[in-house]
């Protein structure tokens, strides 16, 4: 580095325009350089992936990502059964995180109604009452399970299904809310428009 | 040989394009303070033609063209008469450009918020507005040139070079992305869908940043900010570096808008590394702009005019480190869609342009009205609360991006599922952050007006000036003789391109052949390098020579300016079309859908929802499978987004996403009945005006025209066609107990969303660019289709 030398002055061009003069002074190397490494990262990193083969497309590091998540998901499905999601509805931790998620606006409950009978003050909501005997798509703790996960089977006319974006534990938790309110082994109707009925 | 010529400059243009400026920079920004309120009070959208949708657009079409616009033209007239030493052009041709220019925005604002609109951003306007544009466009760059053709001074000082490069690059840009065919006298589809149309709307919506917000006040600052201070230019030759620089890799970088969604990779790593290879030379304008004040750094205690100029061009040299970094895809990973980049921009627009302009106008109104400022102390006073009001809104702006998009990555301790499902709890974490930034936006409009109050009481103090000066002109001066072949055939210029094509060679050549042609253009550079050093004094003196030559000096412009478009939109309009689609292509919309999509986009929905599901984890856990390039090839225009305010919705029709047809209809007419906490407006009108019937076969027509594979369909069909699916609708809302008419604007965006996600999935043999085994074949001028091909064997 050379020291910048005070008794030199700046090389002022001959030229003026409408009064305006301009120095000729030497780039800085400062910003230079910031210009040169860019330029390097550049063909670097272009060399890597596409003349070297290195690094992963986006859609292969996000289809290893996503099936390891859909792997996670599937065992901690494998123990789930009817007799665990009754089980679950008696745990009283289990049941309190399942009503808080139940319980947040914009889901379960805005179609569901607060008191579970698909109504809010009288006026029907687009869900269907879940403190009744009465279900559409199957009432065994398996059936409520898998309907809340997929959703219906046509959704422009029902549930949306809610495990992409909750996950399994918490829609079992939210299920085995709703069971809390009712008893195992209680008689169960098919609704009239279920579908294969 | 000298002699002398008198002159008046045309003084009055300059005063009339000022005053424009200032009216319209108060009414964009009065739009700003409603439209970021209602962000936080949705009942401030209170009638159809006052909601975010309409209004958002009004208010960034104002903020650029009406007050950033009028307030380029203001600087360009007062500095290019100067440094020409002529009169402007012709005053019929300024006249007609300044009555035009404020006709066209006095349409825009009539035209938007009753939502008439193409729905891409910036690019809003309908297109008879869009031809006034380019018409009007088009006579200030014939004034513009006259004046140049008739200079009395030789050389183009540097500031001219960037109104060159703003006025041809321009008109390059908003022609090419406002092609479009009419179907009506107020509604066009763009010609271009999908990615083509994504790649073309961001090559100019960034460069309307680069040559609108840009160039133009780079000019501004090279001829004002010596005048300020009275001081030389820090260095001629980093003008020379940055301008090329700039100019040529700031078109480059549009696809930096587009990182991480289904652009093809190697016009994302283009984007993403041109943008920090542009880093540099925005600095550069800074740094000729900052120490161009060396030995005169007192005058920023005393003269408000260097204190807008310096804080202007530290903004600028902030928002410029901050673009390359939120170029990065990681980064841009949790910044895009938020509000940091609304901060970006503002920093840039309200520090950078506000400021610059500020400074300019306290500057010019004395000189253009024969007095002094009427307030030194108002002018401070507007200086530190607008500083203070542009820190507020960044900051906030910072800490509201950061967080929602920290809370809507962030994924349970087993990373199965999202912590945050419910989009509105991000919503909500937010508000007080974007309570903020009403504050800072109120506080930098209040400086505003207390510098149009200023500046009227200098203006009732002075009387109009118009400028006359006796000045020394070269009867013989070596001006306009080059000729092309040494436009063209010179080193400077045949080593840049030698060097640009053999990269185009490593870019797009199949493997092995591009190799080759990486190692000699190495082997070039160092070669173009060596016979720099040995002879750039023949470099240096044909740029001298260059610059007495105005024509010469825009043509070799225009090709710096052109090539990155040209390298990146050729392969995206002729490779990415429908028929090389692999995986999935989008289903055709039926009339009814379609009409429900022209009232998404006319509502302006895009402001606030993505359609691009990026190939990211948080998203495609919250949304679904990521957005494929076939799943939008049927777009006119493309409605891939730029902010969520509110959730994506390219799969709300199709998949966990969906909800019933009851769901939207509560939803439409109320988001908070279905979604507690929302900040959408209401939209319930649309429950009661019908949609636009009459307007579907020739919208059909013009789909078919641009390759949309409808069927064919008579007029009444495709009405029948419509209300048939609009009474099926109907009878299903009415099942749940809702009584609405088929024929009404709620039923068509009902069965739009309820289409969005839909696509099929053609079978193997009828994929173009497949062996029968599905394996994809190397595409000609596509580095990925190379990288696939070889990555498999």
């Amino acid at each position: 580095m050379s020291i910048p030398s005070h008794s030199k002055e700046p090389e002022l061009r001959a030229h003026v325009y409408d009064g305006i003069q301009e120095y000729d002074q030497k780039l800085p190397n400062w910003w230079l350089f910031t210009l040169y490494i860019m330029i390097v990262l550049f063909v670097i990193w272009w060399a890597g992936y596409y003349q070297f083969g290195m690094g992963r497309t986006d859609g292969e590091v996000l289809d290893a990502v996503v099936s390891q998540i859909d792997k996670a998901r599937e065992k901690e499905l494998e123990s789930i059964d009817d007799a665990k999601l009754w089980s679950m509805s008696k745990d009283p931790e289990v049941v309190a995180a399942g009503k808080a998620t139940f319980m947040t606006p914009g889901m379960c409950v805005t179609c569901h109604g607060p008191d579970l009978t698909g109504t809010l003050g009288g006026a029907k909501l687009p869900g269907l009452p879940l403190n009744d005997t009465e279900w559409k798509h199957g009432g065994k703790p398996v059936e409520i399970f898998k309907l809340v996960r997929k959703g219906a089977p046509d959704v422009t006319k029902g549930m949306p299904a809610w495990e992409p974006a909750l996950g399994v534990k918490r829609v079992a938790e939210a299920v085995a809310f709703v069971l809390s309110l009712h008893k195992e082994g209680e008689p169960v109707t098919l609704a009239a428009d279920a579908p294969g009925r | 040989m000298t002699k002398k010529v008198t002159i008046e400059y045309n003084d009055r243009i300059v005063r009339q394009f000022m005053l424009a400026s200032v009216l319209f920079g108060i009414v964009a920004m009065l739009v700003g303070v409603l439209i970021a309120s209602q962000l936080n009070f949705h009942e401030l959208n209170l009638a159809k033609w006052l909601t975010f949708g309409r209004l958002r657009p009004l208010h960034t079409n104002a903020a650029i063209f009406a007050f950033v616009g009028n307030m380029m033209f203001a600087g360009i007239y007062y500095s290019t008469q100067r440094l020409c030493k002529v009169r402007m052009g012709l005053d019929w041709l300024s006249n007609l450009h300044f009555w035009g220019w404020q006709a066209i925005i006095v349409a825009a604002a009539i035209t938007l918020p009753l939502g008439l609109s193409r729905g891409q951003e910036y690019a809003e306007l309908i297109w008879p507005i869009n031809v006034a544009v380019a018409l009007i466009w088009v006579v200030f760059s014939v004034n513009f040139f006259i004046t140049l053709h008739r200079r009395n001074e030789p050389s183009l000082y540097v500031a001219l070079w960037f109104y060159i490069a703003t006025i041809i690059t321009i008109a390059m840009l908003y022609i090419v992305n406002h092609l479009s065919i009419p179907t009506s006298w107020t509604h066009s589809y763009s010609v271009f869908s999908g990615v083509q149309n994504a790649l073309v709307q961001w090559w100019y919506g960034h460069n309307a940043v680069a040559f609108f917000l840009t160039t133009p006040i780079l000019g501004i600052m090279y001829y004002f900010m010596p005048k300020a201070v009275d001081r030389p230019v820090y260095s001629y030759r980093l003008s020379i570096v940055h301008f090329w620089s700039l100019v040529f890799l700031y078109i480059w970088a549009g696809p930096h808008h587009l990182l991480n969604t289904a652009l093809p990779k190697w016009l994302q790593m283009l984007g993403m590394f041109f943008s920090l290879m542009l880093w540099a030379p925005s600095w550069g304008g800074m740094l000729n702009g900052l120490l161009t004040l060396r030995g005169a750094w007192d005058k920023l205690r005393t003269d408000p005019v260097v204190k807008f100029f310096v804080a202007g061009v530290t903004f600028y040299g902030m928002a410029t480190f901050e673009g390359p970094l939120l170029s990065i895809r990681s980064v841009n990973a949790l910044s895009h869609y938020s509000d940091w980049t609304i901060g970006h921009v503002h920093a840039g627009a309200l520090g950078w342009n506000g400021f610059m302009a500020a400074g300019m106008f306290y500057w010019l109104a004395p000189r253009l009205w024969g007095t002094k400022l009427h307030s030194t102390a108002a002018a401070n006073f507007h200086f530190w609360f607008g500083t203070i009001g542009i820190l507020f809104y960044v900051v906030a702006m910072w800490v509201s991006g950061v967080m929602q998009g920290l809370m809507l990555n962030a994924t349970t301790a087993d990373g199965t599922a999202l912590q945050y499902p419910n989009f509105i709890d991000t919503l909500q974490a937010i508000r007080p952050m974007m309570g903020m930034r009403v504050v800072g936006g109120v506080m930098y409009l209040t400086g505003f007006i207390v510098m149009l109050w200023n500046l009227l009481m200098t203006i009732r103090n002075g009387q109009p000036v118009n400028e006359t000066r006796e000045i020394t002109v070269e009867v013989e001066a070596e001006q306009d003789t080059m000729s092309w072949r040494d436009t063209f055939q010179n080193d400077p210029v045949l080593y840049s391109m030698g060097a640009l094509l053999l990269l185009m060679g490593w870019w797009f050549l199949p493997q092995g052949a591009n190799l080759i042609s990486l190692l000699c253009a190495v082997a070039f550079g160092w070669l173009a390098v060596r016979k720099f050093q040995v002879s750039h004094g023949t470099w240096t003196t044909w740029y001298e020579r260059l610059l007495h030559n105005y024509l010469p000096f825009t043509v070799l412009t225009f090709i710096a300016v052109v090539l990155g478009g040209l390298i990146q939109l050729v392969p995206t309009v002729t490779v990415n079309r429908a028929k090389n689609i692999e995986d999935r292509l989008q289903q055709v919309y039926t009339p009814l859908e379609l009409a429900g999509r022209d009232i998404y986009v006319a509502e302006g929905c895009y402001n606030c929802h993505s359609q691009m599901i990026r190939t990211l984890v948080p998203d495609v856990l919250r949304y679904g499978d990521y957005s494929r390039l076939g799943e939008s090839i049927y777009d006119h225009p493309f409605q891939w987004g730029s902010k969520r305010t509110g959730p994506d919705l390219a799969r709300e029709g199709k998949g966990p996403s969906k909800k019933s047809n009851s769901w939207h209809y509560k939803h439409l007419m109320n988001p908070r009945s279905m979604s507690p906490g929302s900040n959408m407006p209401n939209f319930a009108w649309m429950s009661e005006s019908p949609f636009d019937q009459k307007a579907l076969p020739a919208k059909i027509a013009v789909m078919t025209t641009l390759g949309v594979p409808y069927p064919v369909m008579e007029a009444t069909e495709i009405k029948m066609k419509a209300l048939e699916q609009g009474v099926t609708i109907a009878k299903n809302l009415a099942d749940e107990g809702i009584v609405v008419m088929p024929d009404k604007q709620i039923v068509a965006v009902i069965a739009y969303l309820q289409k969005l996600g839909h696509y099929d999935v053609p079978e193997l043999e009828n994929r173009l660019g497949t062996t029968p085994l599905g394996v994809p074949l190397p595409k000609p001028g596509s580095p990925d289709g190379y990288r696939a091909a070889a990555v498999l064997k």
